[in-house]
């Protein structure tokens, strides 16, 4: 009995690929994932998909109306007011919850008792949105924590309602979720700081270069593929913001704070327009696939490359 | 090095700051609420008896146990499913085992809403609407895909004599992947399952969307619905649960941080 090899299969002339004599068990250990993922995410993706061309409310048989859903959608200020916040939260997240992490990565690398000092950041990361969504509509509240705290400094803007006027709130809550998000980006980081190889760091420090001239010349362009990961990782997940906004102002008020992702639960579970929902559930799966494909492609292609 | 840890320290302290106001007004009694500023602590006797307030207001008794069992189990099947899958691209060297991965990984990329609407009314036709059964089965779902992604690429870094001794030995495949890939891959898959299991008991939108007696509901939802329940005169109550329910995870992550990054590291993405 001899075990196939990729050099023997190389020795072999082309286009005479040999059996793989674990076909069968092969196909058997994938298909569980397959089956999965096919049956759980794809068949609902297809039927979503469908649904957006449909008038459907849940009850009877769906009604095609080809693009209706998609121009009343683009009709509709309420869903431009949910793209503009959307776009925010895209920008912000990259911003500051990836670049904090960075920073903080960045400090913290090759020092003496760095795990404590990541602590405080990797806290909220382990808490649920909406218990963050729970603490910051506390802090935040009209004469809440931060007012009191901002009127005490007599520093401007104590009067602020930080939640209830748009796009202010937006802002506020862009903040809340880099508060979460910032200490797993630093982990992150963290571990591509490790696997950066000490010699070419000594070596340009041995030239004279340090500090920021250090970083942005050797550690900066050797963090790239990491990088790639954690901007591609903090847009998938901004484009899918739900669970902050929904503890702390529920889209509203009115619906000046709705995201993309409650924009879709709203007019489904909350209106009963399944095809609307759909629609901007596919329109958020586009723009969400788009974004992502840059970062996908290549890692797929360094990984297989390996 | 000192200035470094001047920066990190300040901005640790101001990273706690949110967390200092949720323990110092989760201790505050309801009725001493007003009596004392929001930045001052309250009696710390107080924090007790809010949890308990929370714990029963916010019907958390009877979902903890139903999240437990989804962080538990769907997040352990996941990382066995994904293993499975990532033994079968590598060490199987199943054909087009890269378009396999692929198809697998990429149901991670569209987002959880275009998969609500189908799951509610599916759930509902097939009697799985509310049920224990039926969440298990979508967070395991959930989970798969990053699950073989990362072991994908564990098993990638095992060299093929592994396998191949194992096969002159006379294994068979199965016992192959159950007593020598899985056993080596444990911080791997451990770190695949602390981050699945901070997902799922942290998740809202698919507990909102799903389920809906108390006992089946996660209990974040729960959480969600004390906060929109009851107003100011109670802030301090929504504030115990949102400790409560954070304590789990937040102990959880912490305690094996390490495990989680040497884990991840050595799945390397």
């Amino acid at each position: 009995m001899s075990a196939p090899t990729a050099r023997r299969a190389e020795l072999l002339p082309r286009g005479k690929k040999p059996k793989n004599p674990y076909w069968v068990s092969s196909i058997g250990f994938v298909a569980p994932g397959v089956l999965l993922v096919a049956v759980v995410l794809y068949l609902p993706f297809i039927w979503t998909s469908w649904i957006s061309l449909n008038e459907y409310s849940g009850l009877g048989d769906p009604e095609f109306v080809g693009i209706e859903n998609f121009t009343a959608m683009f009709a509709d200020p309420g869903f431009l007011v949910s793209l503009r916040n959307t776009l925010f939260w895209v920008i912000g997240t990259i911003l500051l919850p990836v670049g904090l992490g960075l920073l903080i990565a960045v400090l913290s690398h090759g020092m003496r008792g760095a795990t404590w000092f990541r602590l405080p950041f990797l806290v909220p990361y382990a808490i649920s949105g909406v218990a963050v969504g729970v603490i910051w509509s506390f802090v935040l509240q009209t004469n809440g924590a931060l007012s009191q705290a901002m009127a005490f400094l007599h520093l401007p803007g104590a009067d602020l309602r930080w939640l209830l006027d748009g796009p202010l709130n937006t802002v506020m809550m862009i903040l809340a979720a880099s508060w979460q998000g910032a200490g797993v980006n630093a982990l992150l980081f963290g571990i591509g700081l490790q696997s950066i190889p000490k010699e070419p760091i000594e070596a340009a420090r041995v030239d004279g270069a340090s500090g920021f001239t250090l970083f942005r010349t050797m550690t900066w362009p050797m963090l790239a593929p990491l990088t790639t990961v954690v901007v591609g990782l903090a847009i998938v997940g901004s484009l899918k913001t739900f669970d902050v906004v929904w503890a702390m102002t529920q889209g509203g008020p009115g619906r000046v704070s709705e995201t993309l992702a409650l924009t879709m639960y709203k007019e489904t579970f909350v209106n009963n327009d399944y095809g609307l929902g759909a629609a901007v559930a596919l329109f958020l799966t586009v723009i969400t696939v788009l974004a992502s494909i840059l970062y996908l492609r290549r890692q797929l292609a360094d990984s297989r490359s390996m | 090095m000192l200035a470094r840890k001047i920066v990190l320290g300040v901005l640790g302290l101001i990273w706690l700051v949110p967390v200092y106001l949720l323990l110092a007004n989760a201790s505050k009694l309801p009725a001493e609420f007003g009596s004392y500023g929001l930045w001052e602590p309250g009696t710390l006797g107080g924090l007790w008896q809010n949890m308990l307030d929370a714990w029963s207001r916010g019907k958390l008794n009877s979902g903890v146990l139903s999240t437990a069992i989804y962080a538990i189990v769907a997040p352990a099947i996941a990382v066995v499913v994904g293993a499975a899958a990532g033994f079968a691209i590598v060490a199987l060297r199943l054909r087009n085992g890269f378009f396999w991965l692929v198809v697998i990984f990429a149901a991670s990329i569209f987002p959880l809403q275009m998969i609500l609407m189908p799951l509610f009314v599916g759930y509902a036709q097939t009697g799985l609407f509310n049920t224990r059964l039926g969440m298990i089965l979508v967070y395991t779902v959930i989970a798969v895909p990053f699950s073989a992604f990362v072991m994908r690429n564990f098993f990638t870094g095992v060299a093929h004599h592994v396998f191949e001794a194992a096969v002159v030995d006379g294994a068979s495949t199965w016992r192959i992947f159950w007593r020598i890939y899985l056993p080596m891959a444990v911080p791997a898959l451990v770190a695949v399952f602390i981050l699945q299991a901070t997902f799922v008991w942290n998740d809202l939108l698919l507990g909102l969307t799903l389920t809906q007696s108390a006992e089946v509901r996660p209990i974040v939802t729960a959480l969600s619905a004390l906060q929109s329940t009851y107003g100011g005169s109670t802030m301090s109550t929504v504030l115990a649960g949102g400790l409560l329910v954070s304590l789990p995870t937040v102990v959880l992550f912490l305690a094996t941080q390490r495990i989680f990054t040497r884990g991840l590291s050595l799945g390397q993405f």
